[in-house]
């Protein structure tokens, strides 16, 4: 039978490309070019000024001390996650325990924000249950502190991670675990030796998604770490609907953007060494 | 199963370790659900008496309905925009050749890998200097941006399910490009496309940083959360928390359940 030739419809990327380019690239390009404009034309003032405040460089390590501890604590606790729910569930309930994991994730930040309010403020379910049993009133003081932040992101950076490396789990070739486990292999060494070369990939995807998610949200910090000692992105929220200082906002966004490239260069040198290899 | 022998103990430690996460997700939830049934104007234990009363005033509240309005309108623009450019752009990605593929790949997804504060920041810089004031239609154009990439990677597996002998036999009997793309295609991953545009749909309802950024005092329902929660409490919270929170896990479980069941090259 005569192939027939499917064409090559190219252009139909073309819509996509166009807005992705006008609402995406070109603000980017924009941002690169007022973060460097200054009264006295194209500098670094903006910059070297930015590191010279105090203020918003304690803003920027707290942005990044706050993704990284949360993406620290969730990248360990989702690989016994992930491993029991690829090895230790029954394939029937598999993907049911997965969505159990992941659906509260579908609905927004601020929302399960603002439900870890009802739980850790000082007259919340904690302090509310503690003072019942102690019989005096206590105050639990955890609300608006950077440990209610470092919960709140922890548990979704949980679930992403997981998600992210039980689909690298599920994806390894399961020949492979048997026939090294009718050759003798311990569980220890299968899991050691096959699991987690394989599934690096999948973590390393889950763990930048998380912290480069982590150290730019905005919700979670305001509603749990409370507004005294501000990460970046309140920051930048203020900057703008406040001040209006634009070339400082853009002086601030570049610093964070360049903080998430930085972020994701592990991953991406991960995966253009494993291309090579293959 | 067989594979890993794993002891009682350390088997028993697993389940209790991911019941324990399960717990901290849902607790908090759970706590919002219980207090907007409950009559007390404090959040607070004990519980005093089940009333329905904060949904009603809910109801009642303009902000509210017009950011629920707000909020569809700009939801289901933003789902039919993003799954139609993303279908478009997934097909093109499947079965054509063009140089520089991988980077304009990598262009279309890198949202994905982006905090959103900085979609938003970069349009509202980026409009203000052009002279363009902040709007509901830009909240709608932003968001179309961050749920394209959830589009085009859900529906080029969609695509690829699809046999080429279908779509071979449209265009050799004389179908063009577009109808084939219409009649054959798109019914034979009907389900992948519901999916996409229940997902989309779900994340751009609840996205609010990026129409944070691109309103001034347009409001959409995450915005008017957001001031109710920032401005003084308000026990209606509860119930607008718990009425969206049902809804969009909702969509996502019926978006799942069809990414699920679809089955390669299946026509129907």
């Amino acid at each position: 039978m005569r192939h027939v030739p499917a064409g090559n419809p190219w252009q139909l990327v073309l819509p996509a490309l166009f807005l992705m380019i006008v609402l995406f690239l070109s603000p980017i390009v924009n941002m690169v070019g007022l973060s460097l404009t200054t009264s006295q034309g194209v500098s670094i003032q903006n910059y070297v000024n930015f590191f010279s405040t105090s203020h918003l460089t304690d803003a920027m390590m707290r942005s990044i001390q706050l993704a990284g501890i949360a993406t620290l604590i969730s990248s360990i606790i989702s690989w016994p996650l992930a491993f029991f729910l690829a090895y230790c569930i029954p394939v029937q309930f598999r993907i049911a325990a997965l969505l159990l994991l992941i659906a509260p994730f579908w609905t927004s930040f601020t929302i399960r924000a603002f439900s870890w309010q009802l739980v850790l403020s000082d007259n919340g379910v904690i302090a509310a249950s503690l003072s019942y049993i102690v019989g005096e009133p206590v105050s639990v003081g955890i609300l608006y502190t950077m440990a209610a932040s470092i919960l709140g992101l922890t548990l979704f950076g949980t679930m992403l991670t997981t998600l992210t490396l039980f689909g690298a789990m599920t994806a390894i070739n399961q020949n492979l675990l048997e026939a090294s486990a009718s050759l003798g292999a311990k569980s220890w060494s299968i899991f050691r030796d096959i699991v987690i070369p394989l599934a690096t990939p999948g973590w390393l995807v889950g763990t930048t998604l998380t912290f480069v998610i982590c150290v730019g949200d905005y919700a979670v910090p305001t509603l749990l770490g409370g507004g005294l000692k501000p990460v970046l992105a309140q920051l930048m929220l203020s900057t703008v609907k406040g001040t209006y200082d634009l070339p400082n906002a853009a002086t601030m966004a570049m610093i964070l953007m360049f903080i998430v490239l930085l972020a994701a260069l592990p991953m991406t040198l991960h995966i253009l060494v494993l291309r090579k290899q293959s | 199963m067989t594979i890993f022998g794993l002891g009682y103990a350390t088997r028993l430690g697993l389940n209790f370790f991911f019941s324990a996460v399960v717990l901290c997700i849902y607790a908090p939830i759970i706590v919002m659900i219980i207090f907007s049934f409950n009559s007390g104007r404090y959040q607070t234990l004990p519980f005093r008496e089940f009333t329905t009363d904060w949904y009603a005033r809910m109801l009642q509240d303009q902000n509210f309905i017009d950011g629920l309005g707000n909020s569809l309108i700009i939801a289901s623009s933003v789902s039919i925009s993003a799954t139609i450019l993303g279908f478009l752009a997934a097909y093109s990605f499947q079965k054509a050749e063009f140089p520089a593929k991988p980077i304009a790949l990598g262009l279309l997804l890198a949202p994905l890998a982006f905090p959103l504060i900085l979609v938003g920041i970069g349009m509202r810089l980026q409009f203000t200097s052009l002279g363009v004031k902040p709007g509901l239609w830009l909240v709608a154009m932003g968001q179309t941006i961050y749920v394209l990439p959830l589009a085009i990677l859900n529906l080029r597996v969609g695509i690829a399910n699809v046999s080429s002998s279908l779509e071979d036999a449209a265009i050799s009997l004389g179908a063009s490009r577009i109808r084939t793309l219409v009649e054959i295609i798109a019914p034979a991953c009907r389900s992948t496309i519901i999916a996409t545009l229940l997902i989309t749909f779900t994340f751009a309802f609840d996205e609010f940083i990026i129409a944070y950024f691109l309103t001034n005092f347009e409001i959409t329902l995450p915005i008017k959360i957001w001031t109710t929660l920032v401005t003084g409490f308000d026990p209606t919270v509860n119930a607008v928390g718990s009425g969206v929170f049902i809804f969009s896990v909702t969509l996502g479980l019926l978006a799942q359940i069809l990414l699920f069941k679809r089955q390669p090259g299946k026509f129907s």
